[in-house]
């Protein structure tokens, strides 16, 4: 493992400047970062600690939103009383992280911001996310990679609250080394096509500080359904974030967030519209588990997805609805 | 059988609270003053040859000790591969990971420091990572004289085994049924990393090692290093797991010595669970054809089945398919051949040749049962061996047992659906059973029994405890021979200085080898009590003696196994759980309860982790391992584990201690199988490719 550096400043903004030097890289929980070092996969010559940083680590009602601080662990977003009420497919997704290990380190910030697992990148091949000008998924070994938004770069994002937080509407602030600026969570995730080297907005000097919880409507109901390899410890082979506003029956709107098939939380408007303002039935359940997959575009060895995530797409939604098969 | 005060009753292990409370000191724990550490560089190739490595820039870095390349280091490493050919640093290398340096420095920093200061000019060869593309023309060759891989005779020629006449065989059979299989390296996936601590003082050496025999691994570093074999101390009191992969010396406890040597300080070479994966070994792959013939009464009348098995870049073991053994049939003829390939070594791992070859003849024999309509469960009690070879007889035989009782616990009449795939709903459940038989392996031992004048008793034998217990069933069967209860005998072992020779905990033979040498010395014992008196003041008396089982005449000494597995399978997620499972096993007296019930936990979940998910994936292109390491072989969890019931067939048996026969290797035989039926059942589709994924079980429905 390389040596570096460990920094530990008072303030976000002390953060934010310190992250201006390019060989500088922020450390939360640290609990992907470090092994990222050892892999030889990121090569930091100082790491900016923030766990030094009094207050981020909190979640807090102010007036009709709730404020996760950005190091506030995943198990405590898991199990805080609030999201698990309110903001359901969160807590649920947060609960579903990793292990119960890294749940306990690891920070809502960090697993927003956590780097892909494509097995491409994690064993350094010169790839778009380490540098190069490739993406060796294409023809390569591809079954976890991108049915969706795929291009130049295949990768899925790895994030479980990443989706939730799309369902959710939820929006991000952000801290720089002079401003503060507040990104909607579907804006933060951006596609390869706008920077194949990243998966987000985030530019360098800059920290997510917060998540910001919008208040729910009245009779929202919420579910996240996440697909493993096994029975823990994986990332999502599929998954989806399912967010509805219901009216008895009735569902007034619908947020459907896709995990595991693209390069960034997918949102399938098309499905949603099936069920806005219609009476759920098994048979539109069906009808916008379809329209979810419309336009999906499988590489050579995952197309098994496209079933499997129209059958994710249908279980979360009788969850969330609470329609039996 | 006769009941017995020791043996046969539940004992936690003699050791079990030093593990739980951290006391125990493993290899990896041990540190010593001045200790250098090691790392190794690696290729980062499939197949290439060095033309130069300049290690001026890492030797010149403050804190680097010693390094070592193929330029100042020609040592053979004899157990790295069965002809004892492989050097610790070869050139060509011959798959992604093989040794380019050994560095030992101050610090793990500075030793990984110096790696990336290594110039290594590389001529990158053609590399070829599939078995059957290894065979074609033009084929890159791996090694001299092509990528068919010579056995210990230097012949480049299958591994048959023949009886009677196949063809002959199939003219006789109303049915005739072909079909294919493959399955996929997999690592051991011990717990424990390997690592290594060596130092010098003169021309003795010492070596804490991780290993299953610190006999072996004694005997193999005194021959790599041309020292006499007292000259060499191994040292191991704790390992945390092996499962055939720490069987010999191993190179790391050679760079260990030779890097001590260099560097004239104590060196700890430690290597990464990546490296664990890539660089080490794991159970051989395999592509698997049969051709059964049948009489419509279900009567097997022949078995054809050739292979091709994935001995990787160097051929440390066998590489043969075991399993077809486990039917009585007129015509039998197997032959399986060994190919090289540029990716990592496949050798020993938990009954090495048995699990992908009993899923490839269980799964087949299924077939044949579903096409004649018959239960699995009977056509295997019709067609089950009732003779080794249909020749010998066995010493005690209790497979007819295992399957009778096993499916009566397992509850296989409920389970088992008659026809298969024919549940409703998206989550269809299955049943499915498999068989397997084990031998096990010879070996010489020695032990020794003391006693002094306070009547306290010790017994001094050469394990390690891999995992199994050993160190409690060796202090058991002293105990019961002696007639005094457990906690009045001590056990010393791991270290070859205090203990005398063991033959080292592979082939499942600990129990019913050592056991032997236990129970011969502590009755020689008794007979020196009966003659001499009790030892007085601070006298001991001791008896050593050495046993060498041989090969019992006109009989087979086997332990015999049946499993049964239920599933549930989501037809529309692919989806796989097996929600119960129960193990029945005849291998004789078990000596104790609790941890031989441990052995068969374990090995069924290793082989339900086979079975599902784990395999070594190679990127095409390049030739790199993509998926090394717990989280890629998606190793199974504690909550992918079912509970695994387990059966006692105790079959009366009159030899080895107390009639036990052999448990470690049987438990993970049939699992693979057993789940694959299962999953048949379930669906009605064959899975004929291991390991059995989501995306596989989706793709045979689609």
């Amino acid at each position: 493992m390389k040596s570096f550096r460990n920094i530990n400043p008072k303030s976000l903004t002390e953060a934010a400047r310190a992250l201006q030097d390019p060989k500088a890289m922020v450390a939360g929980g640290g609990s992907d970062l470090l092994g990222m070092i050892k892999e030889h996969i990121v090569a930091p010559d100082t790491l900016v600690n923030l766990r030094a940083i009094s207050g981020i680590d909190t979640i807090a009602r102010r007036g009709n939103t709730l404020h996760v601080g950005g190091l506030a662990t995943i198990d405590s977003v898991s199990d805080h009383a609030e999201i698990r009420q309110r903001y359901a497919v969160l807590a649920e997704a947060a609960g579903q992280v990793a292990t119960p290990q890294i749940r306990n380190v690891g920070t809502i910030a960090g697993n927003l911001m956590q780097r892909p697992w494509c097995w491409y990148f994690r064993n350094n091949f010169p790839c778009y996310k380490n540098g190069g000008t490739t993406c060796f998924s294409i023809t390569g070994e591809n079954e976890f990679h991108a049915i969706f938004g795929g291009g130049p770069s295949f990768i899925v994002h790895p994030s479980d609250t990443a989706p939730a937080l799309v369902a959710l509407n939820a929006r991000f602030r952000i801290v720089g080394p002079q401003r503060e600026r507040e990104v909607a969570a579907a804006d933060f995730f951006q596609l390869p096509t706008v920077n194949p080297a990243k998966e987000n907005a985030l530019a360098s000097g800059e920290v997510l500080a917060e998540v910001i919880l919008p208040e729910p409507k009245a009779n929202t109901r919420s579910t996240y359904v996440k697909v493993l390899d096994r029975e823990s410890w994986t990332h999502a082979v599929v998954s989806v974030a399912a967010v509805l506003e219901m009216n008895g029956a009735e569902c007034r709107s619908a947020r459907i967030v896709l995990g595991g098939v693209a390069p960034i939380p997918w949102r399938v408007p098309a499905a949603e519209a099936i069920l806005q303002s219609k009476s759920l039935t098994e048979a539109l359940l069906v009808q916008a588990a379809e329209k979810a997959l419309e336009g999906a575009r499988p590489l050579a060895k995952n197309a098994y997805k496209i079933p499997l995530t129209k059958a994710t797409v249908k279980q979360a939604l009788r969850a969330a609805s609470g329609l039996r098969a | 059988m006769t009941p017995l005060n020791s043996v046969g009753h539940r004992e936690p292990r003699i050791d079990a609270l030093l593990r739980v409370t951290g006391k125990a000191e493993y290899t990896g724990d041990v540190k010593l003053p001045g200790m250098l550490y090691a790392r190794l560089l690696r290729s980062p190739h499939p197949h290439a040859r060095i033309r130069s490595i300049d290690t001026s820039k890492a030797a010149a870095l403050p804190g680097v000790r010693a390094i070592l390349t193929k330029d100042n280091c020609d040592t053979v490493w004899s157990s790295g591969d069965t002809l004892g050919q492989r050097k610790l640093f070869n050139n060509p290398l011959r798959f992604t990971g093989e040794a380019v340096a050994a560095i030992a420095a101050v610090n793990r920093h500075v030793a990984e420091e110096a790696m990336a200061l290594i110039q290594v000019d590389y001529e990158v060869l053609p590399f070829v990572l599939d078995v059957d593309k290894a065979m074609e023309d033009g084929a890159p060759e791996i090694h001299p004289g092509g990528n068919l891989s010579p056995n210990n005779q230097r012949r480049r020629e299958p591994q048959t085994y023949k009886r009677g006449d196949a063809a002959k065989g199939v003219a006789e059979a109303d049915r005739v049924f072909e079909s294919s299989f493959t399955s996929s390296h997999h690592n051991n996936a011990q717990m424990e990393l390997r690592t290594s601590l060596a130092y010098w003082e003169g021309s003795k050496l010492t070596v804490y090692a991780s290993t299953q025999g610190i006999a072996n691994c004694q005997r193999d570093i005194a021959k790599d290093l041309n020292i006499a074999e007292p000259n060499v101390r191994v040292i191991c009191h704790y390992m945390g797991g092996g499962f055939g992969n720490k069987n010999q010396s191993h190179d790391f406890d050679l760079f260990a010595a030779l890097l001590a040597k260099e560097a004239k300080a104590p060196v700890k070479v430690e290597f990464t669970r990546k490296e664990d994966f890539v660089a080490v070994h794991g159970r051989w792959s395999s592509k698997q054809s049969y051709k059964i013939g049948v009489k419509n009464d279900g009567t097997l009348t022949s078995i054809q089945m050739t292979a091709r098995t994935g001995a990787g870049a160097y051929r440390k073991s066998s590489c043969d398919l075991s399993g077809t053994e486990i039917y009585q049939v007129p015509n039998l003829e197997t032959a399986t051949t060994p190919i090289y390939t540029n990716t990592a070594v496949a050798a020993n791992y938990r009954a090495p040749a048995y699990p992908q070859g009993v899923f490839g003849i269980e799964s087949a024999i299924d077939d044949v049962a579903y096409a004649l309509k018959m239960d699995p469960l009977e056509f295997r009690l019709k067609n089950m061996t009732r003779k080794f070879r249909d020749q010998t007889p066995y010493t005690s035989f209790g497979l007819e047992d295992c399957l009778r009782k096993g499916a009566e616990a397992f509850g296989w009449k409920q389970r088992w659906k008659p026809v298969a795939g024919s549940g409703t709903g998206p989550v269809k459940r299955g049943a499915g059973m498999a068989m397997g038989m084990f031998g096990s392996a010879l070996g010489r031992s020695s032990a020794v029994a003391k006693v002094d004048a306070k009547g306290n008793y010790s017994i001094h034998v050469g394990v390690t405890d891999c995992g199994t217990a050993a160190k409690t069933t060796m202090g058991l069967i002293a105990a019961e021979e002696l007639g005094v209860p457990l906690n009045k005998v001590t056990v010393v072992w791991g270290d070859t200085d205090t203990c005398p020779y063991s033959v080292g905990e592979s082939g499942s033979r600990t129990t019913v080898q050592t056991g032997e040498a236990v129970i011969a010395a502590v009755k020689d014992l008794k007979k020196m009590i009966a003659e001499k008196g009790m030892p007085t003041g601070t006298n001991d008396l001791v008896a050593m003696v050495t046993t060498n089982p041989a090969a019992i005449a006109g009989a087979s000494r086997q332990s015999f196994v049946a499993h049964f597995a239920e599933v549930e399978v989501n037809v529309e997620t692919g989806h796989i759980a097996v929600v119960k499972f129960t193990a029945a096993h005849d291998s004789g007296r078990i000596i104790n309860p609790l941890t031989a019930e441990s052995q068969v936990q374990g090995g069924a979940i290793q082989g339900i982790g086979m079975a599902l998910h784990e395999e070594l994936r190679y990127d095409p292109r390049s030739g790199q391992p993509l998926n090394a390491g717990y989280y890629g072989a998606r190793i199974m969890t504690h909550m992918d584990a079912p509970k695994v019931d387990v059966l006692w067939i105790e079959t009366e048996d009159a030899y080895g201690p107390f009639g036990a026969k052999t448990l470690g290797e049987p438990t993970i035989i049939p699992t693979v199988a057993a789940v694959g039926n299962a999953i048949y059942n379930a669906i009605g589709k064959r899975m004929r490719n291991l390991p059995m994924t989501r995306e596989r079980v989706l793709e045979v429905l689609a």
